[in-house]
């Protein structure tokens, strides 16, 4: 295999996923109760329904993205 | 990794749909002779936890049991036929097997000798009406000692070409999915569920009291069922695969290697006295065919043996991923496919002429540390998804949506996740004289309501 490219790369983000992941607990944990929240009731799931959440927990996890990389 | 190796037995009780009575109340299945015991066993799964590198991402197949509905329309006949002539929708997708019964005898001692006999054929003709040539095969009957290598120059036209209502995968991407997955070299830490399967289904072979001079392992791979067996039971066994990097043997017996497609089984008719297949069965595009294929290679008493995937499986990723992408993207792509309801599968064998049918489904649940951790292994099994609609590529910000989510719908309380396998067995047999009929019609002797005044039958 040569050097770096664009899959190795990908997988080189996929490996560090679960312990970034690990470290967004709590914002997942919001984020998934907001989402199965639509699935009890008569609601129904659409778009953008919990983006603030999910941002949440998007900015958590890049945050943490950066802080691996230094 | 990061994580520890998780052994867990899993509870098998969940499942009490499979009741004998409410499948007679299906009228779809009709062959009286099929019951249904639910196997319920408590299993241990090895979860080796790995994360490997994965730079695609896993879709699971998307397929519709309507497919097989409008299946019963095709004659058998086909198989022997060159002009197809009239039903031409289906046409191309049988030349290949046609061509194969009739110049491909398997007869002499020249395949059952232990020299390496190679062979390639040109299984291409013209048929009805259409003056393409249709399929060209290659067919490589290798020695004994597996693996050979072998270059994937098979130019076989796929499936893959005519995209009917009965071409859901796209078998050349299975085929290459599944070398890339045998060609890793810790590819044997994914191989748990096929072990576990495997040896379930050689449990299945012991309960058949008999010993089977020739077998048929279809999708075998690295010998997950024949690892399990003896040379008491079986003497001797064939074993293919769609790709060339898994087939291999670890089994005592004596094994010829064969790089063939389940769906176009290259044997003569009556030709084994069991045929086993253990998920691999799940990745076919036109199941009753393939099921009917099988039916005709057996000999006549002889016994088919198998396990798919099938019911529910990967529920709880498939849920996932559609509320994930629902809320991020506004839609959702398939990612896992509706599967063989084990409801379907007693009639899919009926209709493709098995008798005294067994059918059963176990339930297997996995657990991972997370989602990234499930699509990865089951990309190690080969098991991505290879519809040919699938999409080709799963969002970032879906995939940590789906993350959270999965973990947070069937996580359990130390931080895993499981993923259900429904592994669906079925029996059938290929009927012959000497197997029990149903007594006439109106020949019993005594009624049902007089049941408890009925003696025991003195021994």
């Amino acid at each position: 295999m040569s050097g770096s490219n664009v899959r190795t790369r990908s997988r080189e983000k996929l490996r560090a996923f679960p312990e970034l992941f690990a470290q967004c607990s709590a914002e997942a944990t919001v984020y998934g109760k907001c989402v199965a929240a639509t699935t009890t009731g008569r609601q129904e799931l659409k778009k953008d329904m919990c983006a603030k959440e999910f941002e949440a927990l998007k900015t958590c996890f890049t945050n943490a993205a950066k802080k691996r990389v230094k | 990794m990061f994580y520890n190796e998780r052994i867990r037995s899993s509870s098998m009780f969940s499942k009490e749909r499979i009741r004998s009575s409410s499948m007679f109340s299906e009228e779809r299945i009709r062959s009286s002779s099929m019951f249904y015991n639910e196997r319920m066993r408590s299993s241990s799964m090895f979860y080796n936890e790995r994360i490997g590198s994965s730079s695609m991402f896993y879709n699971e197949r998307i397929g519709s049991s309507s497919m097989f509905s409008d299946e019963r329309i095709r004659s058998s006949s086909m198989f022997y036929n060159e002009r197809i002539g009239s039903s031409s929708m289906f046409s191309d997708e049988r030349i290949g097997s046609s061509s194969m019964f009739s110049d491909e005898r398997i007869r002499s001692s020249s395949m059952f000798s232990d020299e390496p006999v190679q062979r390639s054929q040109d299984g291409g003709r013209p048929h009805g009406g259409e003056t393409a040539m249709i399929s060209r095969r290659l067919l490589r009957l290798l020695p004994a000692a597996c693996p050979a290598p072998s270059p994937g120059s098979g130019s076989r036209r796929t499936s893959g070409s005519s995209r009917g209502s009965m071409n859901v995968f796209d078998r050349e991407m299975k085929r290459r999915q599944r070398r890339w997955a045998g060609s890793l070299q810790d590819t044997h830490l994914f191989d748990y569920l096929r072990d576990e399967v495997g040896g379930r289904v050689a449990d299945r072979v012991y309960d058949v009291a008999r010993t089977f001079p020739l077998a048929l392992d279809l999708g075998g791979g690295k010998s997950h069922i024949a690892e399990h067996l003896s040379k008491e039971v079986v003497e001797r066994l064939f074993l293919t695969d769609v790709s060339e990097k898994t087939l291999r043997r670890r089994t005592d017996i004596p094994t010829h290697c064969v790089l063939a497609d389940e769906e176009f089984l290259p044997f003569p008719e009556n030709t084994f006295d069991l045929v086993v297949s253990s998920l691999s069965l799940h990745w076919i595009n036109d199941l009753p065919a393939a099921l009917r294929q099988i039916h005709q290679v057996l000999k006549p008493d002889g016994v088919f043996i198998g396990a798919m995937v099938g019911g529910e499986t990967l529920y709880e990723l498939r849920c996932s991923l559609q509320l994930a992408e629902t809320e991020r993207e506004g839609g959702f792509s398939p990612h896992v496919s509706p599967y063989t309801a084990v409801t379907d599968l007693g009639n899919l064998l009926g209709q493709a002429g098995f008798n005294m049918l067994t059918v059963d489904i176990d339930d297997v649940q996995v657990h991972y540390p997370g989602l990234t951790e499930v699509m990865t292994d089951l990309q190690g099994m080969g098991e991505s998804n290879c519809a040919w609609n699938r999409k080709s590529l799963l969002h970032r910000d879906s995939m940590l949506a789906a993350a959270a989510i999965y973990k947070e719908m069937y996580g359990n309380e130390d931080g895993s996740v499981p993923a259900t396998f429904d592994i669906l067995y079925m029996i059938g047999w290929k009927p012959h004289e000497s197997q029990a009929k149903p007594a006439k019609r109106g020949s019993a002797t005594s009624s049902f309501r007089n049941l408890s005044e009925i003696k025991p039958p003195s021994p």
